[in-house]
């Protein structure tokens, strides 16, 4: 009853979002007659007023409303396998340089017109997590502790990288790229969402077939090996579709802080550690959480204020909380 | 059947921990290795149960090339019981027990797989302790979990590096005699013990270790002489009879 309860969550929330907005021009009286043409209750002429609202509730918040959920779901999803992955509660898809690389990309792509930004940022993302693997990589295993040296090092330089592009380029596309970096879903269209929804959904169910042996590998390399799992093998089944729904979610939406970290701690403090509950909880608590936050961002201002600076000033503070309430759920190794 | 082992070196890119060890671990009996730290125990034990690499010798585990079986194949045939363990996230008992299935599971384990874990929890009586959190419990609890992710595996040959370390008297005792319900059905257990008294008392079969070369018995030669533990351990001690064996005092 509780988990039926539970997946229902994300139909209530977008329902619920695609009503919720700062548009003047959408009065409630026309969204009600709205509904009722297209249910069909009442016939007759479409009049100004719902054409109005069939615009902007089908072509405005929809697709933004779908974005953002999607955009959450693969962060979290995404976090939560690169902990499982690292044995590491404090690692993000930042970490490994991947949002880095994704955002040089992306940056790339916005000053460089020839350049198509989905793909750019998507093929940056995927080098940067490519130097950081081949960088940590001893002769036999990846160590955690290296590969994440080398996700801090990879980091620096698409950062670098990104602050040069920003340097080299006129200040009217300098304003998209600051914007962009700051992570926004204001942009969101149904070429965006069309764009990101095959390789999020593709690399989320890829994560899903792999949510148990994230625990097997979370126990360690030798104890993996000792079941019978290869830990290289596993660790880059595990990589590769976290790698894909993180660029995926920057190519579309920026660098969207703190939900990549904080949500699966959140779901962790609900479920525990067992990711085979984690996984799925994550999509659909990542993408409601996101999807709440980014209502509340362009509903109580008459101007857009940037996700990701809204997710770090709601998410820190609830995250510091509930860090210190939970008395540390894992061990200090 | 059981565990043969023909001129096994190996190191670690520097000195050779192991040089050409030959030695043959008997089907369905409780052997143990004796040596000295650092003697190489817990490499050989490493190497056996497929977790390290080896260029140099041969393992054949009940008759088949251990460098001719996946990873995966490999985990049916053996258990490894490894020497320390800490993970982060505080898993339950059962959810630990469980990846002992991981060669058996194609994405989740299902409800077999599930029965095989408690089985093994029972098996080694830890019911008590299913839903607690791994990482809250003692380090003799720990184990005593670790041995039963090993049964939940269903190996044939089992293998612990110390396998008493952090277990109380009851415990030990349980464990020991647990190890001689697996061996009577018919499983082969190589065990790597620190203590003499214990190893002498319960196994079937001796393999002593020192340097990373295996040390020999001569003719009339027994493990628990007096003369051959001075020489495997470099320190004085006397023996009293005991039952067909001997307890070893240190002095």
């Amino acid at each position: 009853m509780g988990t039926i309860l539970f997946y229902s969550i994300p139909v209530f929330l977008i329902v619920l979002s695609l009503f919720v907005g700062p548009s003047d021009v959408v009065r409630s009286a026309d969204i009600v007659l709205w509904i009722q043409q297209k249910v069909g209750v009442i016939s007759g002429e479409q009049s100004d007023a719902t054409l109005m609202v069939d615009a902007i509730i089908l072509n405005v918040r929809l697709p933004r409303v779908l974005l953002t959920f999607l955009v959450g779901s693969a962060l979290t999803m995404s976090g939560s396998a690169l902990q499982a992955l690292f044995k590491n509660p404090l690692v993000s898809p930042d970490i490994l340089g991947l949002s880095a690389g994704a955002a040089f990309g992306a940056a790339l792509a916005l000053a460089v017109h020839a350049l198509p930004l989905q793909l750019t940022s998507f093929v940056f993302g995927l080098i940067a997590v490519g130097m950081s693997y081949f960088i940590a990589r001893g002769k036999r295993s990846v160590s955690t502790v290296s590969l994440i040296l080398a996700g801090i090092i990879v980091s620096g330089i698409f950062t670098a990288g990104l602050t040069f592009v920003q340097f080299v380029t006129d200040p009217f596309r300098l304003q998209t790229i600051v914007h962009w970096t700051m992570g926004n879903l204001h942009t969101a269209s149904w070429e965006k969402v069309t764009s990101s929804v095959i390789p999020i959904l593709f690399g989320a169910a890829w994560l899903l077939f792999m949510r148990w042996r994230m625990n097997v590998i979370s126990l360690g390399d030798e104890e993996a090996k000792a079941v019978g799992l290869n830990p290289e093998k596993e660790k880059v089944m595990i990589l590769v579709p976290a790698t894909l729904i993180a660029t995926a979610s920057v190519a579309v939406a920026g660098i969207i802080a703190m939900v990549g970290l904080a949500v699966p701690h959140m779901i962790r403090m609900v479920t525990g550690p067992d990711n085979r509950k984690i996984q799925p909880a994550a999509f659909v608590a990542g993408g409601s959480f996101l999807l709440v936050i980014d209502t509340i961002a362009r509903t109580v201002a008459t101007f857009e204020i940037p996700i990701g600076l809204f997710t770090t000033l709601i998410g820190g503070p609830f995250f510091i909380v509930l860090l210190k309430k939970s008395r540390m759920l894992y061990r200090e190794n | 059947m059981g565990v043969t082992v023909r001129e096994l070196s190996f190191d670690y890119g520097g000195a050779e921990v192991l040089q050409g060890v030959t030695f043959d671990v008997p089907g369905g009996e409780f052997s143990i290795i004796l040596g000295k730290n650092g003697s190489g125990k817990s490499t050989l034990l490493k190497l056996i149960a497929g977790i390290l690499p080896y260029r140099q010798g041969h393992i054949f585990v009940d008759g088949y090339d251990l460098k001719r079986l996946s990873v995966s194949e490999k985990a049916r045939l053996v258990g490894y019981l490894p020497q320390f363990h800490a993970p982060v996230f505080p898993f339950t008992v059962e959810d630990v027990v469980l990846t002992g299935r991981a060669s058996f599971v194609f994405a989740v384990p299902g409800r077999r797989d599930r029965e095989k874990a408690r089985e093994a929890i029972e098996r080694v009586g830890i019911s008590h302790l299913l839903h607690r959190p791994y990482t809250e419990l003692s380090g003799g609890e720990r184990q005593l979990v670790m041995i039963a992710r090993v049964l939940a595996q269903e190996p044939n040959v089992v293998l612990l590096d110390e396998p008493l370390s952090h277990l109380d008297l009851s415990n030990q005792v349980r464990l020991l005699s647990l190890i001689r319900q697996l061996v009577s059905s018919g499983l082969t257990v190589l065990a790597v013990l620190h203590e003499p008294n214990i190893a002498f008392l319960h196994g079937d079969a001796f393999v002593l270790l020192k340097d990373g070369k295996i040390r020999t018995l001569g003719r009339g030669e027994r493990p628990w002489d007096s003369a051959t533990l001075q020489d495997l351990y470099d320190v004085a001690v006397e023996t009293l009879p005991f039952r067909d064996r001997a307890l070893v005092v240190p002095i």
